[in-house]
């Protein structure tokens, strides 16, 4: 997808424009504090098990390692992401903060450290946030520094197929909903019922199924409990 | 007790955080190329589909909210949609109850921060606290249902789907996903990330051709493969399974490096 980047328009200037608001400079400054924050969110998941800033497949995968099985998979997959969204938000204006900050910072540089035995930033709260700050700042200069260089130039640009990732990581989501309902079914038939009437209903107040096939297994395991797997 | 309280102040700070770079980052979007926003073009989409009607944008997070809530209930995640859509949306129907000068509001950073810094303050507290407040039981009837579920589109749901996102995006893009993807499941244990670079490298050249950033790209990724594959012992592997006897020095320089891969 090539982005026209060359804007002739006259810009009317706001009273706030001009100012840091809207700067070159502000713009680490806003990804330290979102870098900060979606860091420190894994650091609460890693210890209190709750409050990772994803989806439920991808905080999976770094469940995975801090299980023991391995953090490459989760390593790769943010890292990748995140590779890919640095390259592309300087080039199209928009950084996504979905993969570049919300699966790199949050799950691939976590997944990273953790690999290589380097545990306290995710230990401590405050070491997150200032490990979380650090990342933030030099994303952002390294944005800029790409943009700088990219944008200036009037070749053709790539958004590096990210619409063929979005599209489908938006499928990916969809198809939780369905699986909830089909394990939850093979976990015991009442909660099996019960998951399949929250995501009916969930349906048909169009929401997505996932979180109505979740509510209603936990409802019903209320109940009749089942019977836990050990982990 | 404690920890509940630990929680709920860790919570308000990194909600303030999130809200405070969400809100900055999606009214600078608007002004994007010309000003480096971050948000996403999805929200952007969503953000203008609502009209600018702060009743439009309210329950348009609220939808996500419940989401969001049953997820984090369940699972602990908050899933994306925290950053994404409930914090630009909510802090849009806050900015824009009074006033719909869009210049003065959505569009203006300074603003959005701070809205944005509320509500994620607010909205991530009460998700947190609310999902460790809920019984120990009813967790882990969650847990036993999700497992399976996410195991499941972990591998091999999210594996296919890519797959075949890769293989409709072209025929380069089929050919690397199809290669890094297969490698990258015997060497990082799933498909996703390797096709996931296949099809950066491949639509990088469709764009671009062989410059100098795909190339570099290209060989980041290759770098990635032999050094993860040495890492997770898969070369031994590989000569142990086709009954070829491992050189003493490499079954030696992973027993230095602590890499030889398990029994």
């Amino acid at each position: 997808m090539a982005i026209d980047t060359s804007i002739t328009t006259k810009e009317k200037l706001q009273p706030w424009q001009g100012g840091f608001w809207l700067s070159e400079l502000a713009f680490p400054v806003f990804i330290a504090a979102l870098c900060a924050g979606v860091f420190a969110g894994t650091h609460m998941f890693y210890v209190y098990g709750t409050g990772v800033f994803n989806e439920i497949a991808i905080a999976a995968l770094l469940q995975q390692g801090f299980d023991g099985n391995g953090y490459g998979a989760a390593a790769a997959f943010g890292a990748g992401f995140m590779l890919a969204r640095i390259i592309e938000g300087p080039m199209v204006g928009i950084l996504d903060i979905g993969g570049s900050i919300q699966t790199g910072v949050g799950i691939g540089i976590p997944a990273m450290l953790m690999s290589v035995g380097i545990t306290a930033p995710l230990e401590n709260f405050w070491l997150a946030l200032i490990v979380g700050t650090a990342i933030g700042l030099a994303m952002g200069f390294l944005i800029l520094a790409i943009r700088k260089a990219t944008v200036s130039s009037n070749g053709a640009q790539s958004t590096f197929g990210a619409d063929v990732m979005m599209g489908a990581g938006n499928a990916a989501g969809r198809y939780l909903g369905p699986l909830i309902i089909l394990s939850a079914g093979t976990a015991s038939l009442p909660v099996g019922i019960g998951s399949l009437i929250g995501a009916a209903l969930f349906y048909w107040w169009k929401k997505p199924l996932a979180g109505g096939a979740i509510l209603g297994a936990m409802a019903a395991g209320a109940f009749f409990a089942i019977e836990i797997p050990a982990v | 007790m404690s920890d509940w309280l630990v929680i709920v102040f860790d919570s308000i700070i990194i909600g303030a955080l999130c809200g405070f770079g969400a809100g900055a980052g999606v009214a600078r979007m608007f002004h994007a190329p010309k000003v480096q926003g971050a948000g996403a073009f999805r929200t952007l989409g969503e953000l203008n589909a609502c009209e600018n009607d702060p009743i439009a944008h309210g329950s348009f997070g609220l939808g996500f909210f419940f989401n969001s809530w049953a997820t984090v209930v369940g699972s602990g995640a908050l899933t994306g949609d925290v950053d994404h859509r409930i914090i630009p949306h909510w802090a849009a129907a806050l900015s824009l109850w009074r006033n719909k000068n869009l210049d003065e509001t959505l569009h203006n950073p300074r603003r959005m921060a701070w809205l944005g810094a509320i509500v994620g303050a607010v909205l991530v507290t009460f998700l947190n606290s609310t999902a460790t407040a809920i019984p120990d039981g009813l967790k882990s009837v969650a847990g036993a249902v999700l497992g399976p579920a996410s195991a499941w589109l972990l591998n091999p749901v999210m594996p296919a789907i890519f797959w075949l996102a890769a293989i409709d995006a072209g025929r380069r893009a089929g050919a690397w996903g199809t290669v890094l993807g297969g490698l990258a499941h015997m060497v990082f244990g799933n498909a996703v990330p390797g096709i996931v670079l296949g099809i950066v490298i491949a639509k990088g050249v469709d764009d671009l051709g062989w410059t100098k950033v795909t190339r570099s790209i290209t060989v980041a990724v290759a770098l990635l493969f032999i050094v993860s594959g040495f890492l997770r012992g898969v070369d031994f592997t590989l000569l142990t399974q086709l009954n070829i006897d491992v050189p003493t020095w490499l079954a030696e320089l992973h027993r230095v490096t602590g890499t030889t891969p398990a029994k």
